[in-house]
């Protein structure tokens, strides 16, 4: 009796995920699949079919937003973890007893609706406002150049808004790291940039393959940026599905290009743990180097 | 062994699982979109009591302490209205609301707000109840005369104007004061401080009118050339930006200074500079509609609602917060301010070179192409 109840243990466990994922997961990418092969128009409705078409009409007409995606997640990703590493490096080992207060100041933004503090943006960002007139007189921006509306403006945009995901990851991992390891590596006569490059940063790997996969995943798909930050030529995909789905209501186009992106993420996914492997992702001692 | 038969198992359990969702899900029917061909109902009237759903576009009416919405519920104290601002774009909220629409549901919606062609096109879809006369006498004596038979719905049978506007120019006149003409916008010196809108149907029809072609005229290539034209704008960097009424956070920072706008809106611009200026190739006029969507609860208060906004007192307090144009005749007298208001109480002659909101011409397929040669152009 027992024996069999501890080998259902398991599945008990898993039963909660699996259904969740059967349910929000699975059938849905069913429906989504099956709604990028149909055909028809909204006013005729759209019949079941095969119309593998669908996904090079996606393709053909937006490579441009497709590959602008890849190149601004990548870019708020690159920035962010620049940004977030050193943060999560001086709170977790420096702070003291700021600790707390300085991680709740990384959270608080989250506080306020993702809309609002992008809005804020366009403020701060308005070609008058004091920070433009800054990089104007620093000439990083040139005298009759703007920032809102630009490019930079929803890199800046997607960087900020998903920082949080960045630097708590590498907190967590730089947070449980034993010290005495960094005090060995002085002890045996290595520079600070050697222990940090050879004990610190292999050590936090997994804080960083995860915190820049839950940064670019999420950044690749976003709209709201570049549709609030951005102006025009600064489409992203996310925005090219919108526009599909609601305006042009062509609902197997927008589900097609969906699934391409979905495909593009995971290889992207795939060659990016390859490189950095899953051994530091889940922590494994072995796998490292 | 045993651990991977189990997991078989489970696996098997699991994709029985989806599989019934799956079948449980397609039963309700196959189609996506189409015309459902749903009968017209007309909406019933009855006692005005319990909750009230109303969907509007945001800053269409004062919403607080003895506004209009609490003046409605005193007159009424058995309803409970639930103003919502959840309209921000015709084909956004179609987007929204077709799923529902399709399979008979409003979605606790007993009426909300769209512009006249999207009127039309929840009609045609089936989407919306008759509308009787005989149950909303304040309608039927106070709609104006010019709105009685617009073309989209010749007898009002579907749709009643909760205001009225005009698509033309948002200027700042002191950083911008040469912008008369939609064509200015395309002057070089306002490069990257200029935007249109997303609703096509009030961008392209501008431009036409600013290239000497009438948009009742115009042919499906009109269209696409002045498309086209954006285009080339998009391209220069001339455009800034697409803007839904989000130019009003633009204008008051004065990020852009002269854009495509609707009137109404500069009294949310917080700018003394930036005046509504009607283009000297005229505008665009629409109407926003009441209707009252399949599947309505509680049509009884709909009715009752619509009826009390055309009570030119009630109308008179909207029109002086909204300064939108009234379809309503009769607040001049409650409040003479408004009739001295030319964005309000338009004189004849200041909208005589005006034209009505079109559709782009020809089929569906038609409308279509052209739809996204101009949703090709914004999402660049």
């Amino acid at each position: 009796m027992t024996s069999t109840r501890r080998r259902l243990i398991p599945y008990g466990l898993l039963g909660p995920g699996a259904i969740w994922l059967a349910l929000f997961f699975i059938v849905p990418m069913y429906f989504m699949g099956e709604l990028a092969l149909r055909t028809g128009t909204f006013t005729t409705g759209f019949q079941s079919g095969f119309e593998i078409s669908n996904f090079s009409d996606a393709l053909s007409g937006n490579t441009e937003q497709f590959v602008r995606s890849f190149i601004y997640a990548g870019s708020a990703t690159l920035i962010a973890l620049a940004i977030a590493y050193p943060l999560a490096y001086a709170i977790a080992l420096r702070a003291g007893r700021w600790k707390l207060l300085l991680l709740f100041a990384v959270v608080a933004p989250f506080f306020t609706t993702y809309l609002i503090r992008t809005i804020a943006w366009k403020t701060i960002l308005a070609d008058e406002s004091p920070f433009v007139s800054l990089l104007q007189t620093l000439h990083l921006v040139p005298e009759d150049g703007r920032v809102l509306a630009t490019g930079g403006a929803v890199v800046a945009g997607l960087t900020y808004n998903f920082l949080p995901f960045m630097i708590l990851p590498i907190y967590a991992s730089l947070e449980r790291i034993d010290t005495s390891l960094i005090e060995a590596g002085k002890d045996l006569y290595a520079s600070s940039t050697q222990t940090f490059l050879r004990v610190t940063l292999p050590i936090t790997m997994p804080g960083i393959v995860a915190g820049v996969l839950l940064t670019f995943i999420p950044a690749v798909g976003d709209y709201i940026n570049a549709e609030i930050l951005g102006g025009t030529g600064t489409s992203m995909i996310g925005n090219v599905i919108q526009s599909l789905y609601l305006e042009q209501r062509n609902y197997p186009e927008a589900a097609a290009l969906s699934f391409t992106m979905m495909a593009a993420i995971l290889v992207v996914v795939i060659v990016y743990l390859r490189m950095a492997g899953t051994g530091a992702f889940m922590g494994d001692e072995d796998e490292r180097d | 062994m045993r651990g991977n038969t189990r997991l078989r198992a489970l696996m098997l359990a699991l994709a029985a699982l989806a599989a019934t969702l799956v079948l449980a899900a397609c039963g309700g029917g196959d189609d996506v979109g189409g015309a459902s061909g749903n009968a017209a109902e007309t909406a019933e009237p009855g006692p005005v009591e319990g909750e009230f759903n109303f969907s509007n576009w945001v800053g269409y009416i004062d919403k607080g302490d003895g506004g209009t919405v609490a003046e409605f519920e005193a007159k009424h104290p058995g309803v409970t209205m639930n103003y919502n601002e959840d309209v921000n774009d015709n084909a956004d909220f179609f987007g929204k609301m077709s799923p529902l629409l399709d399979g008979g549901e409003s979605g606790g919606r007993s009426m909300f707000v769209v512009t006249d062609w999207m009127a039309k096109q929840m009609n045609d879809l089936g989407y919306l109840q008759a509308i009787d006369y005989a149950d909303v006498p304040n309608v039927d004596a106070n709609l104006k005369q010019n709105l009685r038979s617009p073309e989209f719905d010749p007898d009002r049978s579907f749709s009643i104007p909760w205001q009225s506007g005009m698509t033309g120019l948002l200027v700042n006149e002191k950083l911008a004061p040469d912008v008369r003409s939609v064509n200015d916008l395309f002057d070089p010196q306002y490069k990257g401080k200029v935007t249109v809108l997303t609703e096509m149907r009030d961008t392209v029809p501008l431009m036409l009118k600013a290239d000497g072609i009438d948009p009742a005229d115009a042919t499906k290539q009109d269209w696409l050339d002045e498309i086209d034209k954006l285009d080339q704008a998009v391209q220069s960097g001339q455009l800034r930006r697409f803007t839904g009424n989000d130019y009003i956070q633009d204008m008051t920072n004065e990020n852009t200074v002269a854009v495509i706008g609707w009137s109404g809106d500069i009294e949310l611009i917080d700018n003394e500079d930036v005046t509504w200026r009607m283009p000297t190739d005229g505008c665009i006029l629409w109407s926003d509609n009441m209707v009252i969507p399949v599947g309505a609860p509680n049509t009884a208060a709909a009715l009752a609602w619509a009826d009390f906004v055309y009570d030119p007192k009630v109308q008179a307090d909207i029109s002086d917060y909204v300064r939108y144009v009234s379809p309503v005749q009769g607040i001049e007298a409650v409040n003479p301010q408004l009739a001295q208001d030319e964005l309000v109480n338009p004189p004849e002659e200041f909208t005589a070179n005006c034209s009505t909101q079109p559709d782009p011409p020809g089929s569906a397929e038609d409308v279509q192409e052209v739809t996204e040669a101009f949703q090709a152009v914004i999402t660049q």
